[in-house]
């Protein structure tokens, strides 16, 4: 880890253009995560915003454009070549499994096994033990490892799917709008989780549509409009007014 | 809490945990009340002959409720099971290498199977619809394959015996009226396998994410087309050790063999506590779910009741599918 003195960007994600079809999507936008940072992504509903974070994680390829990760050009083709660069991403609709298990969600695509030979099962007890203790650190209680997430309430599992991206990630972290359903108490929360994943020196990439929460933790702003970059702003060169008017495209800043 | 009342909480949290216990207790007490109304059910002889009855849909079965779990429907199956039983048939009746008879009635309905997967990964449509159309497809591959002829032999040959021979070592040790067949560790064995490759292996873990949620699995690197890919080959894998179990205990096998079986091997799933949109359920209680269908028939068929003759017995079939999936929807709800 080498956040102290390393200014080469954690991402950086250069004239990406994403067409479905006849549907341009993105429209040449760059993106760019310097290290220990958290980054708001803004931008309406359609802007954008979950097809260029999909782009970079794998789950969509890219019409044209770059990626560099820690300045190095890279290839994303699938979430697991994700994973394996150390992003990792909280999606609001693509987070956990229900009708599994809280260690088995925890694990899962990277589940611990004993190997005889050819065979392999599941180490259930370090992988149980590993995942209360891993949620435990970074202050989630939860009552039991084998309990199924759909017992569990919103904020519960918004919680597990965040520990679990803060246990695996390495380098990066995603966000997509974590605080959408949550109650005030559990979005305080959430925006804890995010200033400690930075301090303990990740970068963030956070996704909302809240300006106020954006304003809790971002250090910069990064805008997207209809499939547009409109630009990227320090936390401190704009209000959130400002942030309001560019994002609506009322007027440029 | 009262110790009654931590009691019911395990008790509910244990049927929560493991899907097979409620049916399991659902086939126990049925059992039970046959055996209190009709004389002489309550023996080894019933309860092998409803074993015995079980390992056609059985062993289909077990491919289904995997595939049921990952979300998929193959409904192709009860035709593979005479793809099965026909190749079986040819390459043993006159001879022949009993060994490469099981590789081929295994290996070609797990290709055909694999295709399955093919065209559901290639098209994107529902699978329920791909394999209606396989079902015809495969069932006109059957008629080709053997010119519309019944195969069927008098030979008892020593492989047919490995496969569904009378466990007389077993049958000696119990009391009288003991039939069970080898056909029953054949199943067994494989219900065994599977529940353990779907419960303690990672792959069983995927199977489960894809069905219970493609997108999150695929999110956590989670190969979804391939755990699908996979289950096809299961499927049909099992319809084709299907085709093998049934020419050995029958002798025989014509084009429309397998008929309907995939229908009972859904509804055995169901039954058995497989939820029709996946990610739950497990290979025990679709075994469950096969025995209580077998029990019922076995039951009812005994009972004699006037307005349910034996040829009527799907009704009773159909009351306890819709009965199972209420059950296990109110369990699921209120554990």
């Amino acid at each position: 880890m080498s956040s102290n003195g390393n200014d080469t960007p954690v991402v950086r994600m250069e004239n990406i253009v994403k067409r479905f079809g006849t549907v341009t999507a993105l429209d040449g936008v760059d993106l760019t995560v310097n290290q220990q940072e958290v980054l708001c992504l803004l931008g309406d509903n359609g802007a954008g915003k979950s097809t260029l974070i999909k782009i970079l994680t794998g789950v969509y390829t890219p019409t044209s454009g770059q990626i560099y990760f820690e300045g190095k050009p890279v290839q994303i083709r699938t979430p697991a070549d994700a994973r394996a660069l150390g992003i990792e991403t909280v999606y609001q609709d693509l987070a956990l499994v229900n009708l599994m298990s809280i260690t088995r969600n925890f694990f899962l695509g990277r589940e611990l096994v004993h190997r005889l030979g050819p065979f392999n099962w599941l180490d259930v007890k370090e992988m149980d033990r590993r995942t209360h203790d891993a949620l435990a650190d970074v202050g989630i209680e939860i009552r039991s490892p084998g309990e199924k997430v759909e017992k569990l309430s919103g904020g519960e599992r918004q919680s597990i799917a965040i520990g679990r991206a803060l246990h695996f990630g390495a380098r990066l972290l995603i966000l997509d709008e974590p605080t959408s359903a949550l109650s005030v108490a559990e979005t305080r929360k959430v925006l804890t989780y995010i200033t400690n994943a930075k301090e303990r020196g990740l970068s963030v990439i956070f996704i909302t549509h809240n300006m106020h929460h954006a304003r809790m933790v971002a250090d910069r702003y990064t805008i997207l409009r209809q499939g547009k970059l409109v630009g990227n702003y320090d936390r401190d060169d704009v209000t959130q007014e400002d942030l309001a008017d560019l994002i609506m495209g009322v007027r440029e800043v | 809490m009262s110790t009654a009342a931590i009691t019911t909480k395990t008790f509910r949290h244990w049927l929560a945990r493991s899907p097979v216990v409620g049916p399991l207790i659902t086939l126990v007490v049925i059992f039970l009340l046959f055996s209190v109304r009709i004389p002489g059910f309550f023996s080894l002889r019933t309860v092998s002959n409803i074993i015995n009855a079980t390992t056609l849909v059985g062993t289909v079965t077990i491919g289904i409720t995997m595939l049921m779990i990952s979300g998929e429907f193959d409904l192709s199956v009860g035709a593979l099971v005479a793809v099965g039983g026909y190749l079986f048939a040819f390459n043993t009746i006159d001879g022949g290498s009993p060994l490469l008879a099981i590789v081929l009635a295994v290996l070609v309905p797990a290709l055909l199977g694999a295709l399955n997967g093919l065209i559901l990964i290639w098209t994107g449509m529902p699978s329920f619809i791909i394999t209606l159309g396989t079902l015809s497809i495969f069932r006109g591959g059957v008629w080709l394959l053997s010119g519309g002829s019944l195969v069927q032999t008098l030979d008892r040959l020593p492989v047919y015996e490995v496969f569904n021979g009378r466990l007389d070592v077993l049958n000696d040790l119990l009391p009288a009226g003991a039939n069970f067949r080898s056909a029953m560790l054949w199943m067994f064995g494989l219900v065994l396998i599977f529940q353990y490759v779907l419960t303690r292996t990672r792959y069983g873990n995927h199977v489960m994410a894809v069905g219970g949620n493609p997108g999150a699995a695929r999110a956590q690197g989670v190969n979804v087309k391939l755990v699908k890919v996979v289950n096809f080959i299961i499927s049909g894998a099992m319809a084709g050790v299907a085709g093998v179990l049934l020419f050995s205990q029958f002798r025989s096998v014509r084009v429309a063999t397998g008929a309907g079986v995939e229908l009972d091997a859904i509804a055995a799933a169901v039954v058995g506590g497989t939820l029709l949109s996946g990610g739950s359920g497990s290979i025990l209680g679709g075994m469950v779910g096969v025995l209580l269908i077998s029990t019922l028939r076995s039951g009812v068929v005994r009972l004699n009741i006037p307005f349910i003759p034996a040829d009527n017995f799907e009704a009773v079939v159909g009351v306890t599918i819709v009965a199972a999936a209420v059950l296990n929807h109110w369990i699921r709800r209120r554990a």
